[in-house]
């Protein structure tokens, strides 16, 4: 991925951060952060959720601290300006001046982009058309950058009808418009399938080749780890230098997956199923056979749109087979990849508590799912406030508080972090260990490999 | 596959203001009937007839039978009853009210609806934009036509959660006011958050520009189209002036 960086050159943004504080918060999120970004060169910032790994990228971007409201102490060079902050002075921040240097991309891409323009030609100009650039050179420039960063076969597109990663292309490039010297990408890869990984990845070294320098912020270092000029870990508030060498290490032995018995209980038979959306002409899914046993867990594999998603929903009893038949033993509960749409109360205790009377036996069950996930403490914290991979152990949370014989999970993995991943792999153990059956879907290799069983790579 | 006019939006706009005020004025069966009859055409052509049909048939049904009800039924015009049940009575005169309001609200319907199918809705949001009003408002309703249906989307994801979770799954008229109810709050919440994490986002873009903006989207537009904008204006204004005019010097 690109090219190491040979030598130290100018800095192109320094970051001296003596203190971060929220507004309403006694305690500093970030402290003593000394970051120094040259130009083209790669840096790596991993750290667990809620460790202010989007807190950092956004004050690199100029977004964070909020005027008036939180406190940094501190300085951040961009430029040639040097911007000091203290506790009695913030200084107002142009944000628009400042994405000329410094641009973001969010993890949820779609964000960046207006929503209101109707083609990518049109979205990737749009920063333009706010700073009046004539019309003539606004399409030039986006014809040239479309060019440059081969996004040509886009342009025409309607922003809100692109996949995934064609959204996260969109959004690199509407970004690269401005020409900032820096981009900070917060999990550029996250969610992504094989193709679109490669596709993203490409236009990531396309841009650094160009010479942008590039802030990676990632839950683990994984892929980037031998590509990066700055390997960082952010942990409790601050930045510790990590080598590839000490990530490189091997991590033991994997568990050895014990095989699921030929004669186990069948829990989920498919036979020849079609599936279908309302109002879709074209069926999601053909033909599909399937078999799931107690005690097992099962993988889907397959690109976006390959069907995944449906199947699972099918299961879980949102979507009727069209042709074919599905027999299901015992009941199912469904992960769904977004967990802000699982989320309607305002604490985590009625959060997992929701829909359940409450005379039921599953109220007793409540505190018990909450310390099995990690999430005692957080029972009378709103589900919005929390870190991202502790809202997914929320949305967990309510999916177990059923005990389901078969667990559901759409791409799990999805926003959790090294400690959420170790407390979902038990959550799937214990539903193997009861008798009951996992399916996931996930394009997160690292974790199916280990976890499933087999694999069921829809076509 | 529907046909577009490549008209300068505001110039749709400005006749069918034109045309609503002059036939709301002149109040004529004939006139509204008409008018409705050349939309129906104009639809046709377009590619837009079955839409607009069912799209004026859902609001116009339930207003003409409400109208027929309050005038033409429980009227209490003192004419003589062509029919009577009880309190209901139906007049010739409580008719021709509802009949000619209905019709009033019906060229205001249909017109206004093959507005909105025949108008690119980005063209009017480009429109909107290179002219001189704040640019806030091009966004205002950017939003409104354009993350509205994202709303749709966003509305049945939560509903899909909450069938998982098995909470409004009832049936019926008491099942949908119960998931309209617990829809409401989360749906709201998503948005303000959605609102908020564009917000930042919107502003690195240089939105709202505070200098001169321009738009990579032409709209095409010339001075003839420009003058047919200002006599449809003149005549929305004076037109129905004058009609009412001409009916009190008539009346005297």
């Amino acid at each position: 991925m690109g090219r190491k960086l040979s030598e130290q050159s100018s800095t192109i943004i320094g970051l001296n951060l003596d203190t971060y504080t929220y507004l309403d918060s006694s305690d500093a999120v970030l402290h003593d952060i000394q970051l120094d970004i040259h130009p083209g060169s790669l840096n790596v910032i991993s750290g667990h959720s809620g460790s202010g790994k989007s807190t950092l990228g956004a004050i690199l971007a100029g977004l964070l601290p909020r005027h008036g409201m939180d406190e940094l102490v501190g300085s951040i060079g961009v430029g040639q300006a040097l911007i000091e902050f203290s506790s009695s002075s913030t200084p107002r921040v142009d944000v628009a001046q400042w994405a000329k240097h410094v641009g973001l991309m969010p993890q949820d891409a779609g964000h960046y982009l207006s929503g209101i323009r109707g083609t990518v030609a049109e979205e990737l100009a749009f920063s333009l058309e706010n700073a009046g650039v004539p019309r003539e050179q606004m399409q030039r420039r986006v014809a040239d950058l479309a060019q440059k960063l081969n996004l040509e076969h886009l342009l025409e597109r309607h922003p809100q009808r692109l996949s995934g990663g064609q959204e996260r292309l969109v959004a690199l490039a509407a970004l690269a418009m401005s020409e900032p010297d820096v981009l900070v990408l917060d999990e550029p890869l996250a969610g992504l399938d094989k193709q679109a990984t490669a596709a993203v990845s490409e236009m990531i070294n396309l841009l650094r080749a160009n010479g942008v320098a590039l802030v990676v912020l990632v839950d683990s270092v994984g892929i980037w780890a031998r590509e990066a000029d700055e390997l960082w870990r952010l942990n409790e508030g601050t930045l510790h230098r990590i080598s590839v060498e000490e990530l490189l290490q091997p991590s033991g032995q994997p568990p050895r997956k014990e095989r699921v018995a030929t004669d186990a209980e069948v829990l989920l038979n498919m036979d020849s199923v079609q599936l279908a959306y309302p109002g879709s002409t074209k069926p999601a899914v053909n033909n599909l056979n399937l078999q799931l046993r107690a005690g097992e867990c099962l993988g889907l594999a397959g690109a976006n749109g390959s069907g995944k998603t449906t199947v699972l929903k099918a299961i879980a009893g949102l979507l009727k087979p069209e042709t074919g038949t599905m027999t299901l033993s015992g009941e199912s509960g469904l992960l769904l990849q977004n967990s802000s749409d699982q989320l309607f109360e305002r604490t985590v205790l009625r959060e997992v508590s929701f829909g359940i009377p409450k005379k039921s036996a599953l109220q007793q069950r409540v505190p018990e799912v909450l310390s099995q996930l990690g999430l005692k403490s957080f029972a009378q914290t709103h589900p919005y406030e929390l870190p991202a991979s502790a809202r997914r152990l929320v949305a967990l949370a309510t999916v177990l508080i059923h005990e389901p014989k078969i667990l559901l999970l759409d791409e799990p993995t999805e926003a959790l972090d090294e400690a959420g991943e170790a407390i979902l792999n038990e959550v799937i153990t214990s539903v193997q260990a009861r008798g009951g059956a996992v399916v996931l879907s996930t394009h997160d290799e690292q974790f199916m490999e280990p976890t499933a069983d087999r694999v069921h790579h829809m076509q | 596959m529907p046909r577009t006019i490549s008209l300068h939006p505001f110039t749709i706009l400005a006749i069918a203001v034109a045309v609503v005020t002059l036939a709301t004025a002149a109040s004529q069966w004939w006139l509204s009937c008409t008018v409705i009859v050349l939309c129906m055409l104009l639809a046709r052509w377009a590619g837009y007839l079955k839409k607009l049909a069912v799209l004026s048939g859902a609001i116009l049904l339930p207003t003409f039978l409400s109208l027929l009800l309050i005038h033409g039924l429980i009227s209490r015009d003192p004419s003589p009853a062509m029919a009577q049940w009880g309190p209901l009575r139906v007049t010739v005169h409580g008719l021709d009210v509802a009949l000619s309001l209905g019709l009033r609200t019906a060229v205001l319907v249909v017109v206004g609806l093959l507005c909105g199918l025949l108008i690119d809705k980005h063209q009017l949001v480009a429109a909107i934009d290179l002219s001189p009003v704040p640019p806030q408002l091009g966004y205002l309703l950017a939003a409104t036509l354009f993350l509205l249906p994202q709303m749709g989307d966003k509305q049945r994801q939560i509903g899909e959660a909450q069938t998982l979770r098995r909470v409004g799954t009832r049936k019926g008229i008491t099942g949908w006011v119960q998931r309209v109810r617990l829809r409401a709050v989360p749906l709201v919440l998503a948005s303000m958050q959605d609102a908020q994490d564009r917000a930042v986002h919107l502003s690195a873009r240089g939105f709202p520009a505070t200098g001169a903006r321009t738009r990579m989207r032409t709209v095409p537009d010339s001075s003839v189209q420009r003058g047919i904008r200002w006599t449809a204006l003149v005549c929305a204004v004076l037109g129905p002036a004058l009609i009412l005019a001409l009916a009190q010097i008539g009346s005297h």
